[in-house]
């Protein structure tokens, strides 16, 4: 799905995952795939509410079908497909089935922004054994930006440890350096990664 | 199951990293396809 995402955003389609998970299943899942930058919603609250309204909850098992469910920037479904809870969709079918749409729809739609609004060069200073720390460096995987912004372990690292002083004029961590930026708090640090890389 | 041809039932739900997602932002500029999964740690 992440590999055939250009495909989707050249389509002018937003992809969502739905599942009656929280927040924080999603958060650990999206880790376990390497990162996955598309929003997963948790459906939790009611449990399964939106499947519900999709007439794709199973009440039975208490969970969602694996389906998938096409609209387009009018609100309107065009597609919608179930491939049964043990199956597997074919995303690249999916993939030209969203091309398809676009290229027949003719209404408005707006470009993806290229890449992520931040600047090059972003360098992200952590601790060893920091919870905060570890918040920031989540929040830079899971939004794929591990190739656009490096991180400096001053636990580990002298000169690292050297350099953040430098810039930041402590030795808090984590602290994000950024096009002239410095952040430190890791909670302003990971609303500054999802700023740049929110859906619209 | 939805079927073509109808209108997509409105939600707001939260993403993993906390964001309010709602289906009404993408109103006039994106179509969006929506992935259902049965549990997480599932495939796609």
């Amino acid at each position: 799905m992440q590999a055939l995402l250009p495909r989707f955003r050249a389509a002018h389609t937003q992809v969502l995952g739905v599942s009656v998970d929280s927040v924080y299943c999603h958060l650990n899942w999206a880790k376990d795939l390497g990162g996955i930058s598309f929003p997963l919603l948790a459906d939790f609250h009611p449990k399964g509410e939106v499947a519900r309204a999709y007439g794709l909850y199973l009440e039975g098992a208490g969970i969602t079908d694996r389906a998938t469910v096409l609209i387009d920037a009018a609100g309107v479904v065009r597609h919608a497909a179930s491939v049964t809870p043990a199956g597997q969709r074919d995303i690249a079918a999916l993939a030209a089935e969203c091309e398809r749409l676009d290229g027949e729809y003719s209404g408005s739609v707006e470009d993806f922004a290229g890449p992520p609004g931040l600047p090059e060069g972003g360098l992200l200073y952590v601790k060893s054994r920091c919870g905060f720390s570890r918040a920031a460096l989540l929040a830079r995987d899971n939004l794929q930006l591990s190739e656009r912004i490096a991180v400096r372990n001053v636990s580990e690292d002298a000169t690292a440890r050297e350099a953040l002083v430098k810039t930041s004029g402590s030795e808090q961590a984590p602290c994000l350096v950024i096009g002239g930026d410095t952040i430190q708090e890791s909670a302003d640090i990971v609303t500054r990664l999802l700023e740049a890389t929110a859906p619209v | 199951m939805i079927e073509a041809g109808k209108k997509a039932p409105g939600f707001s739900l939260k993403d993993q990293f906390q964001r309010e997602i709602s289906l009404s932002q993408f109103n006039g500029r994106r179509h969006v396809l929506l992935l259902f999964y049965p549990l997480d740690f599932t495939p796609t």
